[in-house]
């Protein structure tokens, strides 16, 4: 059953649901990642702010719970060799406050990250805004979509590994 | 070693390239020069600047171009370069200049065609050598370009082969792409993606055609696609994602017996991986040609199978799922390439949705596939800046090839005449004097 969150408190459990998140993709722990999602969920990076969907434009992620794992899986395969050395990260989230869920049953949760990745001898930094969709089942949060708009999305990338 | 420039074919053997084609600074430069200062290089299509003042910008070797609709209503390639002090008057990859091309310095105003409009104060240069009749105050326009059905190419060179014999014998390659939208016709849609490599162009070029890879640079997409099918419940079809990742895996056997055709200027290309589809959404799609065609000249139509065409210096087509990718050398060791998706005039949402879905996953900067690709040819980079030896080979099959008499070469699947063949191209610019 889901609940509404407007108290203080809440603000609170739900901040601390991000920093976990964060901290699982920063541990490089994408199997307990995964476990986030709820049946169904999208991981959805655009390619264009205004993108008004994901199937027809590209985008630079768009994920559902099969292709996470392929992701993952391949992370983790020894002849991966664009991660060797491995490619490190980590994040900071701030600025979390509530917006108006479009789903009843659903809250949703804005928030900025900053991101430093690395891998020996390049480094750079990728900053962004989160966008979560959010329910509660049994008394925890499940991701019913994780959209993440970076503020250089359609300029020259190098590769994006793992999840932002 | 110095590179002696003045004898800059001895870097090219029949099967084997001297290292310092792919890493010396000067031999760069040079093809700035002798190859983009005279090939027909790919600007952009049609489809992107429908209206008068729709603009794209792109790169012709290290010029910055601007495509253009003119008041003419035809597509013009100009320097990004007001004459007047030289700002470039458009920054961003795409947009609409509006009635006029405005400089944001000191307000000359041109057609959108180059001509010049306007220049305010203009009495001030009277009784002065300026004459704003002169052509050298318009904005300046490529020495030549042209369309090959909606694709718009350029070439800085006055003289040199029309855009029809540049192409030759790959046009085919374009003319499959549209003749498989039931209206004949393409248009770019759904973003572009913009992918960094630190390593030199060539090196991608050599490995749009490059059958001895797959199996071994993508083993790590390849084992996860097939692990996470393992794990479906069993006889599932194999889901369309994890099709096209797979594929790679498959052994030399399947590579050898694929279709290898090269020709002139550098071009080739190989024979399709994924056989023709035969999916709800490709027997509609065949359905529509057929409507339009009649049922013989549709299986013509689809019997064309090509996987990656190569045409040299600047882009490559991949016909069967609409991606169109761009190839920008930025320096001696970085290369961008842009990726874009075609919508087929014609066929369903659907339809295109799966040429999306191709782009996000073997294109995207973040394809599980792509990044094993970068890796391998930044690797080269590294080790070819290294005194561990001077020759880079290409002798796979080499000698093996065989003349078709029609501008066609062809050899088998595993051999590298893609390679040799465009070095072979590569040095006929390079040996030619500018």
């Amino acid at each position: 059953m889901a609940t509404m969150v407007s108290t203080q408190a809440d603000i609170g459990r739900v901040s601390q649901f991000l920093y976990e998140e964060a901290a699982l993709l920063d541990q490089r722990r994408w199997f307990d990642w995964m476990d986030l999602f709820a049946e169904g969920a999208m991981y959805w990076a655009p390619l264009t702010p205004d993108q008004p969907d994901p199937i027809n434009h590209v985008s630079l992620f768009y994920e559902d719970a099969m292709m996470r794992e392929v992701r993952a899986r391949r992370l983790e395969e020894q002849r991966a060799w664009s991660q060797q050395p491995l490619v490190q990260a980590a994040r900071i989230v701030g600025n979390i406050r509530l917006g108006e869920p479009e789903q009843d049953g659903e809250i949703l949760v804005r928030s900025t990250f900053i991101m430093a990745e690395s891998r020996i001898p390049f480094h750079r930094q990728i900053a962004g805004f989160y966008t979560h969709r959010l329910v509660e089942r049994e008394g925890r949060f499940l991701i019913a979509q994780k959209r993440v708009d970076i503020i250089d999305s359609e300029g020259v990338h190098g590769n994006f590994e793992g999840f932002l | 070693m110095a590179i002696d420039l003045n004898n800059i074919g001895a870097l090219v053997e029949e099967d084997q390239v001297h290292k310092a084609v792919y890493t010396d600074a000067d031999v760069f430069d040079l093809e700035m020069d002798r190859i983009f200062g005279h090939a027909w290089v790919y600007v952009g299509h049609e489809s992107q600047i429908p209206n008068t003042g729709d603009y794209h910008q792109a790169l012709i070797g290290r010029e910055s171009v601007v495509l253009i609709r003119g008041e003419d209503g035809k597509a013009h390639v100009l320097y990004n370069r007001c004459p007047h002090k030289g700002a470039a008057l458009v920054v961003n990859p795409c947009g609409n200049a509006g009635r006029f091309l405005r400089c944001p310095f000191h307000g000359w105003n041109f057609r959108c065609d180059g001509r010049l409009l306007s220049v305010p104060a203009r009495e001030g240069y009277e009784d002065t050598r300026l004459d704003t009749r002169d052509p050298q105050y318009s904005v300046k326009r490529v020495a030549r370009y042209a369309s090959y059905r909606g694709f718009v190419f350029a070439s800085l060179a006055e003289d040199g082969p029309s855009l029809e014999e540049f192409l030759g014998g790959i046009s085919l390659s374009i003319d499959n792409f549209c003749d498989r939208a039931p209206e004949g016709e393409v248009e770019v849609s759904g973003g572009v993606f913009r992918v960094r490599q630190r390593s030199n162009w060539k090196i991608f070029f050599e490995n749009l055609n490059d059958t001895s890879h797959p199996m071994v640079t993508h083993e790590s997409s390849v084992n996860a696609a097939r692990a996470k099918y393992k794990s479906l419940p069993e006889g599932s079809e194999m889901p369309f994602q994890l099709h096209i990742i797979e594929g790679n895996g498959e052994p030399y056997d399947f590579w050898g017996a694929l279709e290898m055709v090269a020709y002139d200027h550098g071009h080739s290309y190989m024979g399709a991986i994924f056989m023709p589809p035969t999916d709800r959404i490709s027997l509609e799609h065949q359905a529509s040609l057929e409507a339009v065609h009649g049922a013989e000249k549709a299986r013509e139509i689809l019997a064309v199978q090509r996987h990656n065409s190569v045409i040299y210096p600047s882009c490559s087509p991949h016909t069967s799922f609409q991606q169109l990718r761009v190839i920008r050398p930025i320096s001696v060791n970085e290369t961008m390439v842009e990726i874009y998706t075609f919508r087929l005039k014609g066929t369903s949402d659907e339809f295109y949705q799966r040429s999306v879905a191709y782009a996000n996953i073997v294109n995207s900067p973040s394809s599980n596939v792509m990044p094993d690709d970068i890796e391998v040819y930044a690797r080269c980079q590294e080790g070819l800046q290294t005194d561990g030896g001077d020759w880079v080979s290409h002798h796979r099959e080499a000698g093996r090839e065989k003349a078709e008499g029609d501008g066609r070469y062809t050899a088998g699947g595993l051999s590298e005449l893609p390679m040799r063949n465009q070095f072979r191209a590569w040095a006929g610019y390079m040996t030619k004097e500018a």
